[in-house]
Protein backbone atom coordinates (compact mmCIF):
# COMPACT_ATOMS: atom_id res chain seq x y z
CA UNK A 1 0.00 0.00 0.00
CA UNK A 2 1.33 3.70 -0.78
CA UNK A 3 -1.13 5.09 1.58
CA UNK A 4 -3.12 3.51 4.42
CA UNK A 5 -5.17 5.97 6.84
CA UNK A 6 -6.06 3.69 9.10
CA UNK A 7 -9.27 4.16 12.18
CA UNK A 8 -8.70 8.23 11.25
CA UNK A 9 -10.96 10.04 13.57
CA UNK A 10 -11.05 14.14 13.80
CA UNK A 11 -14.06 15.87 15.53
CA UNK A 12 -15.21 19.55 15.32
CA UNK A 13 -16.58 20.70 19.19
CA UNK A 14 -19.05 17.75 19.54
CA UNK A 15 -18.98 16.87 15.74
CA UNK A 16 -17.41 13.69 14.49
CA UNK A 17 -16.39 15.17 10.55
CA UNK A 18 -14.49 11.84 10.37
CA UNK A 19 -15.38 8.74 12.10
CA UNK A 20 -12.84 5.86 12.23
CA UNK A 21 -11.97 5.42 8.54
CA UNK A 22 -10.26 3.66 6.82
CA UNK A 23 -8.65 4.21 3.47
CA UNK A 24 -5.80 2.50 1.53
CA UNK A 25 -4.41 3.38 -1.67
CA UNK A 26 -2.78 1.13 -3.97
CA UNK A 27 0.06 2.29 -5.76
CA UNK A 28 -0.25 2.87 -9.53
CA UNK A 29 -3.51 2.92 -9.77
CA UNK A 30 -6.63 5.57 -9.10
CA UNK A 31 -8.91 5.46 -5.92
CA UNK A 32 -12.09 7.16 -5.82
CA UNK A 33 -13.83 8.65 -2.55
CA UNK A 34 -17.29 9.51 -3.16
CA UNK A 35 -20.22 10.14 -0.80
CA UNK A 36 -23.06 12.71 -0.56
CA UNK A 37 -22.16 16.34 0.51
CA UNK A 38 -20.96 16.74 3.76
CA UNK A 39 -19.69 13.17 4.26
CA UNK A 40 -16.62 14.67 4.67
CA UNK A 41 -14.79 13.77 2.01
CA UNK A 42 -12.93 17.34 1.59
CA UNK A 43 -12.42 16.73 5.82
CA UNK A 44 -10.41 13.61 4.98
CA UNK A 45 -8.51 15.02 2.27
CA UNK A 46 -7.43 17.54 5.05
CA UNK A 47 -6.67 15.39 7.41
CA UNK A 48 -4.00 13.52 5.26
CA UNK A 49 -2.67 16.42 3.70
CA UNK A 50 -1.75 18.22 7.34
CA UNK A 51 -4.45 21.14 7.10
CA UNK A 52 -6.25 19.46 10.17
CA UNK A 53 -4.60 17.37 12.83
CA UNK A 54 -6.28 14.09 13.33
CA UNK A 55 -7.40 13.39 16.90
CA UNK A 56 -7.31 9.53 16.27
CA UNK A 57 -5.62 7.33 13.85
CA UNK A 58 -2.64 7.15 12.17
CA UNK A 59 -2.08 7.95 8.39
CA UNK A 60 1.20 6.11 7.10
CA UNK A 61 2.82 7.07 3.55
CA UNK A 62 5.40 4.45 1.94
CA UNK A 63 5.79 3.55 5.09
CA UNK A 64 6.12 6.25 7.30
CA UNK A 65 4.08 7.71 9.56
CA UNK A 66 2.99 11.65 7.91
CA UNK A 67 -0.02 12.40 10.83
CA UNK A 68 1.11 15.40 12.81
CA UNK A 69 3.52 16.49 10.36
CA UNK A 70 2.74 20.09 8.73
CA UNK A 71 1.02 20.29 5.07
CA UNK A 72 4.80 21.79 3.57
CA UNK A 73 6.56 18.71 5.16
CA UNK A 74 3.51 16.55 3.72
CA UNK A 75 4.22 17.72 0.57
CA UNK A 76 8.14 17.51 0.86
CA UNK A 77 6.99 13.72 1.73
CA UNK A 78 5.60 13.37 -1.35
CA UNK A 79 1.89 13.68 -1.01
CA UNK A 80 0.35 17.17 -3.17
CA UNK A 81 -2.69 18.40 -3.52
CA UNK A 82 -5.33 20.22 -5.43
CA UNK A 83 -8.52 21.91 -3.68
CA UNK A 84 -12.00 21.67 -4.37
CA UNK A 85 -12.22 25.75 -4.34
CA UNK A 86 -9.41 26.73 -6.79
CA UNK A 87 -6.08 27.94 -5.09
CA UNK A 88 -3.89 29.17 -7.25
CA UNK A 89 -1.70 32.30 -7.31
CA UNK A 90 -3.82 34.48 -9.29
CA UNK A 91 -1.89 37.43 -9.75
CA UNK A 92 1.22 35.33 -10.44
CA UNK A 93 1.87 34.22 -13.97
CA UNK A 94 0.91 30.24 -15.26
CA UNK A 95 4.82 29.55 -15.76
CA UNK A 96 5.35 30.80 -12.27
CA UNK A 97 2.60 28.80 -10.34
CA UNK A 98 4.33 25.68 -11.93
CA UNK A 99 8.09 27.09 -10.53
CA UNK A 100 6.45 27.82 -7.38
CA UNK A 101 5.23 23.98 -7.49
CA UNK A 102 8.43 23.03 -7.57
CA UNK A 103 9.69 25.01 -4.43
CA UNK A 104 10.20 21.81 -2.58
CA UNK A 105 12.41 20.01 -4.99
CA UNK A 106 14.57 22.58 -6.06
CA UNK A 107 17.47 22.88 -2.97
CA UNK A 108 19.86 26.08 -3.58
CA UNK A 109 20.65 28.29 -0.90
CA UNK A 110 19.29 32.00 -0.51
CA UNK A 111 22.73 33.27 -1.19
CA UNK A 112 23.16 31.60 -4.71
CA UNK A 113 19.74 32.34 -5.42
CA UNK A 114 20.57 36.33 -4.81
CA UNK A 115 23.90 36.28 -6.80
CA UNK A 116 22.81 34.11 -9.45
CA UNK A 117 25.64 31.58 -9.26
CA UNK A 118 26.35 29.52 -12.17
CA UNK A 119 25.13 26.40 -10.15
CA UNK A 120 21.83 28.13 -9.92
CA UNK A 121 21.70 29.24 -12.97
CA UNK A 122 21.66 26.21 -14.66
CA UNK A 123 18.85 24.64 -11.75
CA UNK A 124 16.87 27.49 -13.16
CA UNK A 125 17.37 26.73 -16.94
CA UNK A 126 16.63 23.18 -16.12
CA UNK A 127 13.72 24.30 -13.84
CA UNK A 128 11.98 26.34 -16.46
CA UNK A 129 12.29 23.86 -19.39
CA UNK A 130 10.65 21.42 -17.53
CA UNK A 131 7.81 23.71 -16.31
CA UNK A 132 7.36 24.50 -19.79
CA UNK A 133 7.14 20.57 -20.46
CA UNK A 134 4.85 20.32 -17.67
CA UNK A 135 2.24 22.47 -19.34
CA UNK A 136 2.98 21.43 -22.37
CA UNK A 137 1.41 18.07 -20.50
CA UNK A 138 -1.65 19.73 -19.98
CA UNK A 139 -1.96 21.79 -23.22
CA UNK A 140 -1.12 25.52 -21.48
CA UNK A 141 1.99 26.08 -22.73
CA UNK A 142 0.71 28.93 -24.91
CA UNK A 143 -0.74 30.80 -21.59
CA UNK A 144 2.51 30.10 -19.87
CA UNK A 145 2.58 34.41 -19.50
CA UNK A 146 -0.55 35.17 -18.32
CA UNK A 147 -1.85 35.35 -14.95
CA UNK A 148 -3.36 32.33 -13.48
CA UNK A 149 -6.51 34.38 -12.81
CA UNK A 150 -6.77 34.91 -15.95
CA UNK A 151 -7.81 31.72 -17.26
CA UNK A 152 -10.84 29.75 -17.82
CA UNK A 153 -12.25 28.02 -15.21
CA UNK A 154 -11.64 24.63 -16.96
CA UNK A 155 -8.00 26.03 -17.30
CA UNK A 156 -7.64 26.91 -13.88
CA UNK A 157 -8.65 23.18 -12.61
CA UNK A 158 -5.61 21.81 -15.40
CA UNK A 159 -2.94 24.27 -13.82
CA UNK A 160 -3.72 23.56 -10.08
CA UNK A 161 -2.99 19.68 -11.06
CA UNK A 162 0.21 20.59 -12.89
CA UNK A 163 1.32 22.62 -10.13
CA UNK A 164 0.61 19.82 -7.94
CA UNK A 165 2.27 17.54 -10.30
CA UNK A 166 5.27 19.57 -10.13
CA UNK A 167 6.98 18.52 -7.06
CA UNK A 168 7.18 14.78 -8.38
CA UNK A 169 4.55 13.72 -5.70
CA UNK A 170 4.01 9.89 -5.46
CA UNK A 171 0.35 10.53 -4.69
CA UNK A 172 -1.57 13.53 -5.59
CA UNK A 173 -5.41 14.08 -3.85
CA UNK A 174 -7.61 15.85 -6.36
CA UNK A 175 -10.68 17.33 -5.07
CA UNK A 176 -13.47 17.27 -7.55
CA UNK A 177 -10.97 17.91 -10.41
CA UNK A 178 -14.06 18.03 -12.85
CA UNK A 179 -15.97 20.52 -10.61
CA UNK A 180 -16.45 23.85 -13.13
CA UNK A 181 -15.40 21.82 -16.49
CA UNK A 182 -17.27 22.01 -19.50
CA UNK A 183 -18.21 18.27 -21.03
CA UNK A 184 -15.40 18.82 -23.39
CA UNK A 185 -12.89 19.23 -21.06
CA UNK A 186 -14.31 16.77 -18.60
CA UNK A 187 -13.72 14.23 -21.63
CA UNK A 188 -10.12 15.34 -21.42
CA UNK A 189 -9.66 14.84 -17.98
CA UNK A 190 -10.60 11.16 -17.97
CA UNK A 191 -7.54 10.43 -20.77
CA UNK A 192 -5.42 13.46 -18.52
CA UNK A 193 -5.64 11.58 -15.32
CA UNK A 194 -4.80 8.16 -17.43
CA UNK A 195 -1.64 9.80 -18.96
CA UNK A 196 -0.88 11.50 -15.04
CA UNK A 197 -1.06 7.61 -13.75
CA UNK A 198 1.30 6.52 -16.86
CA UNK A 199 4.08 9.04 -15.71
CA UNK A 200 3.98 6.97 -12.10
CA UNK A 201 1.64 9.16 -10.23
CA UNK A 202 -0.80 7.49 -8.17
CA UNK A 203 -4.31 9.15 -7.82
CA UNK A 204 -6.39 9.45 -4.78
CA UNK A 205 -9.46 11.41 -5.89
CA UNK A 206 -13.14 12.99 -4.87
CA UNK A 207 -15.70 13.94 -8.09
CA UNK A 208 -19.43 14.35 -7.75
CA UNK A 209 -19.65 13.49 -11.56
CA UNK A 210 -20.50 9.06 -11.03
CA UNK A 211 -19.79 8.83 -15.06
CA UNK A 212 -16.36 10.27 -14.89
CA UNK A 213 -15.38 8.45 -11.69
CA UNK A 214 -16.84 5.17 -12.49
CA UNK A 215 -14.82 5.00 -15.83
CA UNK A 216 -12.07 6.16 -14.41
CA UNK A 217 -11.60 4.28 -10.70
CA UNK A 218 -10.34 1.34 -9.93
CA UNK A 219 -11.13 0.68 -6.48
CA UNK A 220 -13.71 3.20 -4.30
CA UNK A 221 -14.36 4.56 -1.05
CA UNK A 222 -17.87 5.55 -0.16
CA UNK A 223 -18.08 7.91 2.79
CA UNK A 224 -21.48 8.67 4.40
CA UNK A 225 -21.69 11.12 7.70
CA UNK A 226 -18.30 10.94 8.20
CA UNK A 227 -17.56 6.80 7.93
CA UNK A 228 -16.82 4.06 4.72
CA UNK A 229 -20.09 2.84 4.18
CA UNK A 230 -18.82 1.19 1.54
CA UNK A 231 -15.61 0.12 -0.43
CA UNK A 232 -15.05 -2.26 -3.56
CA UNK A 233 -14.64 -1.81 -7.23
CA UNK A 234 -16.96 0.69 -9.21
CA UNK A 235 -18.94 -2.09 -10.32
CA UNK A 236 -19.85 -3.42 -6.89
CA UNK A 237 -20.30 -0.01 -5.48
CA UNK A 238 -23.04 0.81 -8.11
CA UNK A 239 -24.72 -2.27 -6.99
CA UNK A 240 -24.42 -1.42 -3.17
CA UNK A 241 -28.00 -1.16 -1.73
CA UNK A 242 -26.35 0.97 1.44
CA UNK A 243 -24.57 3.38 -1.41
CA UNK A 244 -28.24 3.47 -3.65
CA UNK A 245 -29.87 4.66 -0.32
CA UNK A 246 -27.56 6.91 0.76
CA UNK A 247 -27.51 8.58 -2.33
CA UNK A 248 -31.49 8.67 -3.23
CA UNK A 249 -32.18 9.22 0.41
CA UNK A 250 -34.89 6.21 0.70
CA UNK A 251 -35.14 4.13 3.74
CA UNK B 1 2.78 42.63 -14.98
CA UNK B 2 4.71 42.21 -17.95
CA UNK B 3 8.03 42.69 -18.65
CA UNK B 4 8.05 45.01 -21.35
CA UNK B 5 4.72 47.49 -19.58
CA UNK B 6 7.62 47.50 -16.20
CA UNK B 7 10.04 48.66 -18.96
CA UNK B 8 8.16 51.26 -20.20
CA UNK B 9 7.10 52.46 -17.04
CA UNK B 10 10.56 52.49 -16.07
CA UNK B 11 11.61 54.27 -18.80
CA UNK B 12 8.54 56.91 -17.97
CA UNK B 13 9.96 57.43 -14.52
CA UNK B 14 13.53 58.04 -15.72
CA UNK B 15 12.23 60.62 -18.23
CA UNK B 16 9.77 62.70 -15.85
CA UNK B 17 12.57 62.57 -13.43
CA UNK B 18 14.96 63.96 -16.13
CA UNK B 19 12.48 66.35 -16.68
CA UNK B 20 11.70 67.24 -12.93
CA UNK B 21 15.97 67.93 -12.80
CA UNK B 22 16.05 69.60 -15.52
CA UNK B 23 13.38 72.42 -14.12
CA UNK B 24 14.55 72.60 -10.91
CA UNK B 25 18.25 73.35 -11.62
CA UNK B 26 17.35 75.72 -14.55
CA UNK B 27 13.99 77.48 -13.64
CA UNK B 28 13.14 76.95 -10.14
CA UNK B 29 14.03 78.98 -7.21
CA UNK B 30 16.74 77.81 -4.63
CA UNK B 31 14.03 77.83 -2.02
CA UNK B 32 11.99 75.35 -4.06
CA UNK B 33 14.97 73.16 -4.55
CA UNK B 34 15.50 72.99 -1.00
CA UNK B 35 12.31 72.12 -0.39
CA UNK B 36 12.26 69.52 -3.08
CA UNK B 37 14.97 67.71 -2.08
CA UNK B 38 14.29 67.38 1.95
CA UNK B 39 10.82 66.17 0.61
CA UNK B 40 12.44 63.35 -1.34
CA UNK B 41 15.06 62.60 1.91
CA UNK B 42 12.22 62.61 4.37
CA UNK B 43 9.91 60.58 1.33
CA UNK B 44 12.66 58.14 1.52
CA UNK B 45 12.19 57.10 5.25
CA UNK B 46 8.35 57.13 5.12
CA UNK B 47 8.87 54.94 2.16
CA UNK B 48 11.07 52.49 4.36
CA UNK B 49 8.21 52.57 7.25
CA UNK B 50 4.99 51.71 4.45
CA UNK B 51 6.91 48.90 2.99
CA UNK B 52 6.84 47.30 6.27
CA UNK B 53 3.52 47.61 6.49
CA UNK B 54 2.90 46.73 3.01
CA UNK B 55 5.00 43.43 3.68
CA UNK B 56 2.77 42.86 7.13
CA UNK B 57 -0.22 43.44 5.65
CA UNK B 58 0.23 41.12 2.63
CA UNK B 59 1.79 38.29 4.99
CA UNK B 60 -0.43 38.24 7.93
CA UNK B 61 -3.42 40.90 6.87
CA UNK B 62 -2.96 42.62 9.54
CA UNK B 63 -1.41 46.46 10.42
CA UNK B 64 1.45 46.70 13.48
CA UNK B 65 2.59 49.53 15.26
CA UNK B 66 5.41 48.54 16.25
CA UNK B 67 6.68 49.33 12.81
CA UNK B 68 7.79 53.08 14.49
CA UNK B 69 9.21 51.84 17.22
CA UNK B 70 11.52 49.40 15.85
CA UNK B 71 12.62 52.21 13.68
CA UNK B 72 13.41 54.02 17.14
CA UNK B 73 15.28 51.08 18.66
CA UNK B 74 17.11 51.15 15.15
CA UNK B 75 18.22 54.63 15.34
CA UNK B 76 19.21 54.32 18.96
CA UNK B 77 21.18 50.74 18.53
CA UNK B 78 22.57 52.37 15.46
CA UNK B 79 23.82 55.40 17.08
CA UNK B 80 25.51 52.76 19.73
CA UNK B 81 26.65 50.85 17.55
CA UNK B 82 28.21 53.83 15.16
CA UNK B 83 29.48 55.58 18.71
CA UNK B 84 31.27 52.20 20.18
CA UNK B 85 32.79 51.54 16.56
CA UNK B 86 33.70 54.92 16.36
CA UNK B 87 35.78 54.33 19.50
CA UNK B 88 37.39 51.10 18.44
CA UNK B 89 38.25 52.03 15.03
CA UNK B 90 38.49 55.93 14.81
CA UNK B 91 41.10 58.21 16.12
CA UNK B 92 38.32 60.37 17.75
CA UNK B 93 39.24 63.90 15.89
CA UNK B 94 37.20 66.03 15.13
CA UNK B 95 36.66 65.84 10.54
CA UNK B 96 37.50 62.36 10.15
CA UNK B 97 35.52 59.81 7.85
CA UNK B 98 33.54 57.41 9.62
CA UNK B 99 31.78 56.16 6.18
CA UNK B 100 32.90 52.64 7.05
CA UNK B 101 31.99 52.32 10.41
CA UNK B 102 28.41 53.88 9.89
CA UNK B 103 28.02 51.34 6.94
CA UNK B 104 29.10 48.82 9.37
CA UNK B 105 26.47 49.79 12.52
CA UNK B 106 23.80 49.81 9.24
CA UNK B 107 24.32 46.05 8.72
CA UNK B 108 24.21 45.00 12.33
CA UNK B 109 20.83 47.12 13.25
CA UNK B 110 19.47 45.41 10.39
CA UNK B 111 20.56 42.41 11.90
CA UNK B 112 19.82 42.79 14.70
CA UNK B 113 16.32 44.30 13.80
CA UNK B 114 15.14 41.34 11.59
CA UNK B 115 15.90 38.69 14.69
CA UNK B 116 13.55 41.44 16.16
CA UNK B 117 10.83 41.46 14.20
CA UNK B 118 10.54 37.60 13.96
CA UNK B 119 10.83 37.27 17.51
CA UNK B 120 7.52 39.76 17.07
CA UNK B 121 5.74 37.60 15.07
CA UNK B 122 6.60 34.36 16.58
CA UNK B 123 6.83 35.65 19.78
CA UNK B 124 3.40 37.23 19.92
CA UNK B 125 1.37 37.50 16.56
CA UNK B 126 1.96 33.88 16.14
CA UNK B 127 0.87 32.91 19.76
CA UNK B 128 -2.57 35.65 19.44
CA UNK B 129 -3.33 34.28 16.18
CA UNK B 130 -3.08 30.31 17.36
CA UNK B 131 -5.34 31.22 19.91
CA UNK B 132 -7.95 32.04 17.40
CA UNK B 133 -7.59 35.66 18.43
CA UNK B 134 -9.45 38.06 16.40
CA UNK B 135 -7.92 40.40 13.88
CA UNK B 136 -8.79 43.26 16.01
CA UNK B 137 -7.11 42.15 19.30
CA UNK B 138 -3.29 41.45 17.29
CA UNK B 139 -3.44 44.97 16.36
CA UNK B 140 -4.21 46.26 19.58
CA UNK B 141 -1.92 43.90 21.33
CA UNK B 142 0.87 45.58 18.41
CA UNK B 143 -0.43 48.89 20.02
CA UNK B 144 0.86 48.05 23.37
CA UNK B 145 3.80 46.89 22.90
CA UNK B 146 4.40 50.03 20.78
CA UNK B 147 3.95 51.76 24.19
CA UNK B 148 5.91 49.17 25.91
CA UNK B 149 8.79 50.04 23.84
CA UNK B 150 8.37 53.93 23.68
CA UNK B 151 8.44 54.15 27.41
CA UNK B 152 11.18 51.48 27.84
CA UNK B 153 13.31 53.42 25.33
CA UNK B 154 12.45 56.37 27.84
CA UNK B 155 13.78 54.51 30.61
CA UNK B 156 16.54 53.48 29.27
CA UNK B 157 18.31 56.20 26.71
CA UNK B 158 16.14 59.20 28.64
CA UNK B 159 14.04 62.17 26.97
CA UNK B 160 16.76 64.21 25.64
CA UNK B 161 17.39 64.19 21.87
CA UNK B 162 20.78 62.52 21.19
CA UNK B 163 23.24 63.95 18.46
CA UNK B 164 24.74 61.66 15.84
CA UNK B 165 28.42 62.44 14.79
CA UNK B 166 28.93 63.37 11.33
CA UNK B 167 29.87 60.62 9.20
CA UNK B 168 31.58 62.49 6.58
CA UNK B 169 34.27 64.72 6.51
CA UNK B 170 32.44 67.60 4.95
CA UNK B 171 29.78 69.12 6.32
CA UNK B 172 27.90 69.86 2.86
CA UNK B 173 27.68 68.94 -0.34
CA UNK B 174 25.65 70.97 -3.19
CA UNK B 175 23.19 69.07 -5.22
CA UNK B 176 21.06 71.13 -7.81
CA UNK B 177 23.08 73.89 -6.81
CA UNK B 178 21.60 74.03 -2.62
CA UNK B 179 23.72 73.15 -0.08
CA UNK B 180 22.73 70.03 1.70
CA UNK B 181 24.30 67.60 4.90
CA UNK B 182 25.77 64.65 2.79
CA UNK B 183 24.25 62.49 5.30
CA UNK B 184 20.74 63.28 3.50
CA UNK B 185 22.33 62.18 -0.03
CA UNK B 186 23.47 58.67 1.87
CA UNK B 187 19.71 58.34 3.19
CA UNK B 188 18.51 58.33 -0.44
CA UNK B 189 20.77 56.56 -1.55
CA UNK B 190 20.64 53.56 0.87
CA UNK B 191 16.86 53.78 0.74
CA UNK B 192 17.02 53.41 -2.78
CA UNK B 193 18.86 50.74 -2.81
CA UNK B 194 16.78 48.69 -0.66
CA UNK B 195 13.68 49.23 -2.89
CA UNK B 196 15.64 47.75 -5.53
CA UNK B 197 17.00 44.84 -3.80
CA UNK B 198 13.78 44.28 -2.05
CA UNK B 199 12.13 44.68 -5.53
CA UNK B 200 14.58 41.94 -6.78
CA UNK B 201 14.54 39.80 -3.96
CA UNK B 202 10.79 39.31 -4.05
CA UNK B 203 10.37 38.81 -8.09
CA UNK B 204 13.39 37.22 -8.65
CA UNK B 205 14.84 35.23 -6.31
CA UNK B 206 13.17 31.33 -5.09
CA UNK B 207 12.72 32.71 -1.70
CA UNK B 208 11.21 35.83 -2.33
CA UNK B 209 8.93 34.16 -5.21
CA UNK B 210 8.17 31.93 -2.17
CA UNK B 211 7.39 34.73 0.10
CA UNK B 212 4.86 36.03 -1.97
CA UNK B 213 3.36 33.18 -2.54
CA UNK B 214 2.76 32.35 0.99
CA UNK B 215 1.11 36.38 1.15
CA UNK B 216 -1.01 35.19 -1.61
CA UNK B 217 -2.38 32.15 -0.44
CA UNK B 218 -1.79 30.96 2.68
CA UNK B 219 -3.20 26.80 1.66
CA UNK B 220 -1.57 26.39 -1.71
CA UNK B 221 1.65 27.74 -0.37
CA UNK B 222 1.57 25.09 2.27
CA UNK B 223 0.35 22.51 -0.02
CA UNK B 224 3.49 23.70 -2.69
CA UNK B 225 5.87 22.31 0.50
CA UNK B 226 6.44 26.19 1.29
CA UNK B 227 6.51 26.37 5.23
CA UNK B 228 4.15 29.38 5.62
CA UNK B 229 4.75 30.02 8.84
CA UNK B 230 8.45 30.89 8.62
CA UNK B 231 7.75 32.89 5.65
CA UNK B 232 5.39 34.92 7.86
CA UNK B 233 7.92 35.58 10.47
CA UNK B 234 10.87 36.40 7.69
CA UNK B 235 8.63 38.84 6.15
CA UNK B 236 7.79 40.75 9.32
CA UNK B 237 11.76 40.55 10.19
CA UNK B 238 11.86 42.17 6.48
CA UNK B 239 9.42 44.59 7.61
CA UNK B 240 11.68 45.44 11.19
CA UNK B 241 15.19 45.41 9.01
CA UNK B 242 13.62 48.20 6.88
CA UNK B 243 12.34 50.05 9.95
CA UNK B 244 15.72 49.89 11.78
CA UNK B 245 17.22 51.19 8.33
CA UNK B 246 14.97 54.02 8.40
CA UNK B 247 16.28 54.86 11.81
CA UNK B 248 19.45 54.65 11.42
CA UNK B 249 19.42 56.47 8.59
CA UNK B 250 17.45 59.34 9.78
CA UNK B 251 19.85 59.52 13.34
CA UNK B 252 22.21 62.01 11.49
CA UNK B 253 20.30 64.47 10.27
CA UNK B 254 17.46 64.99 12.81
CA UNK B 255 19.02 63.51 15.62
CA UNK B 256 17.62 60.78 17.97
CA UNK B 257 15.12 60.59 20.92
CA UNK B 258 12.57 58.21 22.11
CA UNK B 259 9.32 59.63 19.78
CA UNK B 260 11.51 59.70 16.90
CA UNK B 261 9.97 56.37 15.17
CA UNK B 262 6.17 57.10 16.57
CA UNK B 263 5.78 60.24 14.81
CA UNK B 264 7.34 58.96 11.69
CA UNK B 265 5.55 55.65 11.59
CA UNK B 266 1.87 57.08 12.36
CA UNK B 267 2.30 59.14 8.85
CA UNK B 268 3.72 56.24 7.48
CA UNK B 269 0.39 54.51 7.59
CA UNK B 270 -0.69 57.49 5.18
CA UNK B 271 2.31 57.05 3.06
CA UNK B 272 0.78 53.25 2.78
CA UNK B 273 -2.60 54.57 1.74
CA UNK B 274 -1.55 56.75 -0.93
CA UNK B 275 0.49 54.09 -2.67
CA UNK B 276 -2.24 51.40 -2.11
CA UNK B 277 -1.97 49.62 0.91
CA UNK B 278 -0.02 46.25 0.65
CA UNK B 279 1.79 47.44 -2.44
CA UNK B 280 5.32 47.47 -2.36
CA UNK B 281 5.88 49.92 -5.47
CA UNK B 282 2.66 52.10 -4.06
CA UNK B 283 4.55 52.20 -0.71
CA UNK B 284 7.44 54.03 -1.98
CA UNK B 285 5.94 56.51 -4.37
CA UNK B 286 3.38 56.93 -1.18
CA UNK B 287 6.14 58.04 0.86
CA UNK B 288 7.95 60.23 -1.36
CA UNK B 289 4.51 61.88 -2.33
CA UNK B 290 4.19 62.25 1.49
CA UNK B 291 7.71 63.63 2.16
CA UNK B 292 7.00 66.56 -0.98
CA UNK B 293 3.40 67.46 0.42
CA UNK B 294 4.80 68.06 3.93
CA UNK B 295 8.03 70.11 2.94
CA UNK B 296 6.10 72.26 0.29
CA UNK B 297 3.06 72.88 3.08
CA UNK B 298 6.09 73.94 5.72
CA UNK B 299 7.98 75.83 3.14
CA UNK B 300 5.10 77.80 1.43
CA UNK B 301 2.02 77.41 4.41
CA UNK B 302 2.90 76.76 7.49
CA UNK B 303 5.01 74.84 9.46
CA UNK B 304 2.34 74.17 11.90
CA UNK B 305 -0.01 72.68 9.08
CA UNK B 306 2.91 70.15 8.22
CA UNK B 307 2.46 67.06 10.59
CA UNK B 308 -1.52 67.91 9.73
CA UNK B 309 -1.02 66.83 5.83
CA UNK B 310 -0.58 63.74 6.39
CA UNK B 311 -3.81 62.78 7.73
CA UNK B 312 -5.75 64.85 5.86
CA UNK B 313 -4.07 63.19 2.60
CA UNK B 314 -5.11 59.75 4.35
CA UNK B 315 -8.70 60.61 5.07
CA UNK B 316 -8.91 62.33 1.25
CA UNK B 317 -7.46 58.77 -0.41
CA UNK B 318 -10.29 56.74 1.30
CA UNK B 319 -12.69 58.54 -0.15
CA UNK B 320 -11.34 59.52 -3.44
CA UNK B 321 -9.06 56.44 -4.17
CA UNK B 322 -8.98 53.88 -1.59
CA UNK B 323 -7.12 51.47 -3.96
CA UNK B 324 -3.97 54.09 -3.74
CA UNK B 325 -1.98 54.64 -6.72
CA UNK B 326 -1.60 51.60 -7.16
CA UNK B 327 -4.92 50.23 -7.33
CA UNK B 328 -4.90 48.17 -4.49
CA UNK B 329 -7.56 46.19 -3.22
CA UNK B 330 -9.39 48.29 -0.52
CA UNK B 331 -13.25 47.82 -0.90
CA UNK B 332 -13.95 44.61 1.05
CA UNK B 333 -16.34 41.95 -1.63
CA UNK B 334 -19.90 42.13 -0.14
Amino acid sequence: MLLEARNVTIRFGGLVAVNHADVSVQPGRITGLIGPNGAGKTTFFNCISGVYKIDEGEVVFAGRRIDGLRGFQINEAGISRTYQVINLFRKMNVLDNVMVGMHSRLRQSFWASLFHSPGQRSEERTALAKARDMLKFVGLERKAGYPAGNLSYGEQRLLEIVRGLASDPQLILLDEPAAGMNSGEKAQLDVLLKRILGTGVTILMIEHDMKLMMGVADYIYVLNYGSILAHGEPAEIQRNPDVITAYLGGD
Amino acid sequence: MTRKKTLLMAALAAAALIVIYLFLVNHAPIKLRRLALTGVMLGCIYGLIALGYSLIYKASGLMSFVQGDIMTIGAFLGLTFFTFFRGLFGTGEEGESNVGTFILSVLLTTAFAFLFGILLEKGTIRKLLNKNVMAIYVVLATIAISYIIQNGAQIIWGGIPLPVPSVFTVLFVQVIGVRIQPEMVLCVILSAGCMIMLHFFMTRTRMGTSLRAAAMDAKAAEACGIDVSLSTGLTWGMAAGLAAIAGILVGPIYGVYTMLGANIGRKGFSAAVIGGYGNMYGAMLGGIILGLAETFVAGYASSTLKNLIAYILLIAFLFIKPTGIFNERAIQDV
